[in-house]
């Protein structure tokens, strides 16, 4: 599902202000398609990982890029890890 | 559902403070999105939020307390976390996908050390944007070739180069000049859709450019070298004697680049006369015996 920027908006529970700083900040990636920005469920979970990490978890500013660098970091590994799995229960 | 205050473990007499702390201490721990391959943790942090929900709310802790309602249908439902999207295949080719954790495992020769790098190489590597632009261009640009600087709407400029032979409706891809990617991915291409703006005398068909050339009387009876213009500039032209209007001159390699070579200009010469009454042409006409043997209409006429 493909949301537009005031979908986005009421269903992250975030204001524009915001939302333009997670984006200049590079923690949210939304495709920058024409006429407008198009956010996908993943942009979606993010943002509510962002808050949980802010707003619940006392993060500060500083510390959601790092947190949200490293989730990334352990997806990357998380998945070349299946994949080098995968290739080795082909290869037994 | 558990007793709350055993959950977060924190005494009855606990203070807002006191909850808010043990919440936040387990949550740092339990966060599904911290700990993407645990479903322990994804339950326990479940039953951790409830807690918290209902300790968290003074009017529904003290309700709680005084056994009004029991810990059980506190529990928030949860939208999907971020790590369901993120495993699993789901996060290939995602903006966010990151292999710093693993790209030098790709530095050696074996079978893994390929899977790694093909891996990393599938990361970050959305491009930006191609961005569109339109620009006109002169008639002669388009046949000679040129640069020109396009204005964009954010103020900067960009250097378009156009080929020469150029043709209406052309699309330019400037390579890399389109949108930054976000992440670590290519820019995208400025794509740059061109029109030619009309000229006031030449026309183009194909890689021919074709001119009508008004010529005088005499310079088509008696013949002459007339200066034509062409896309290059002025050629002198030899109209042979007894040129009528609507004969065509080729000027070789006079037209449009093309491989190899350059089209042809056509030149379609039109015969004029004098734009005022000319009184010795006419005493001469008047003289001239031949005319009334000659009928262009003869065809025409049954």
């Amino acid at each position: 599902m493909i949301f537009t920027t005031v979908d986005f908006l009421a269903r992250a529970r975030v204001d524009r202000e915001t939302l333009e700083i997670w984006i200049e900040e590079e923690w949210l990636v939304p495709s920058e398609t024409t006429p407008e920005r198009a956010f996908t469920e993943a942009d979606l979970a993010r943002a509510q990982l962002i808050r949980d990490l802010m707003d619940d978890l006392g993060v500060n500013a500083e510390g959601v890029g790092v947190v949200l660098n490293l989730v990334d970091q352990v997806h990357g590994l998380r998945n070349v890890l299946a994949e080098v799995l995968t290739s080795a229960r082909e290869r037994r | 559902m558990r007793d709350p205050y055993e959950v977060l473990g924190v005494a009855r007499a606990a203070t807002p403070d006191d909850v808010r702390k043990a919440y936040r201490r387990l949550a740092k721990k339990l966060h599904p999105d911290l700990n993407p391959g645990d479903k322990q943790a994804e339950a326990r942090f479940k039953d951790v939020t409830a807690a918290n929900d209902l300790l968290s709310d003074p009017d529904k802790r003290q309700k709680f307390d005084s056994g009004e309602i029991d810990a059980s249908g506190a529990e928030r439902p949860r939208q999907q976390y971020y790590k369901d999207f993120a495993s699993g295949g789901a996060g290939a080719g995602s903006p966010y996908e990151n292999s710093s954790g693993f790209a030098d495992f790709g530095d050696g020769e074996d079978l893994f050390a390929e899977l790694f790098r093909r891996q990393a190489g599938q990361t970050r590597r959305t491009r930006g944007a191609d961005l569109h632009y339109r620009l006109a261009i002169s008639f002669l640009d388009a046949v000679n070739g040129a640069t020109q600087r396009l204005t964009l709407p954010d103020g900067g400029s960009l250097d378009v180069t156009i080929p020469a032979g150029i043709q209406e409706g052309q699309t330019l891809r400037l390579r890399d000049k389109g949108a930054p990617a976000r992440g670590e991915g290519e820019p995208g291409d400025a794509l740059v859709a061109i029109s030619i703006n009309p000229h006031r005398f030449f026309v183009r068909e194909g890689d021919d450019i074709h001119i009508e050339l008004p010529i005088t009387l005499s310079e088509a009876v008696l013949g002459a070298r007339v200066k034509t213009p062409t896309p290059t500039g002025a050629v002198m032209l030899t109209v042979p004697k007894g040129s009528n209007t609507g004969a065509i001159l080729r000027l070789k390699g006079k037209g449009v680049a093309r491989r190899g070579g350059h089209g042809d200009e056509l030149v379609k010469l039109r015969v004029m006369l004098p734009s005022e009454p000319n009184a010795e042409l006419e005493a001469f006409l008047s003289t001239w015996s031949t005319a009334s043997s000659d009928d262009p209409r003869k065809d025409m006429v049954s």
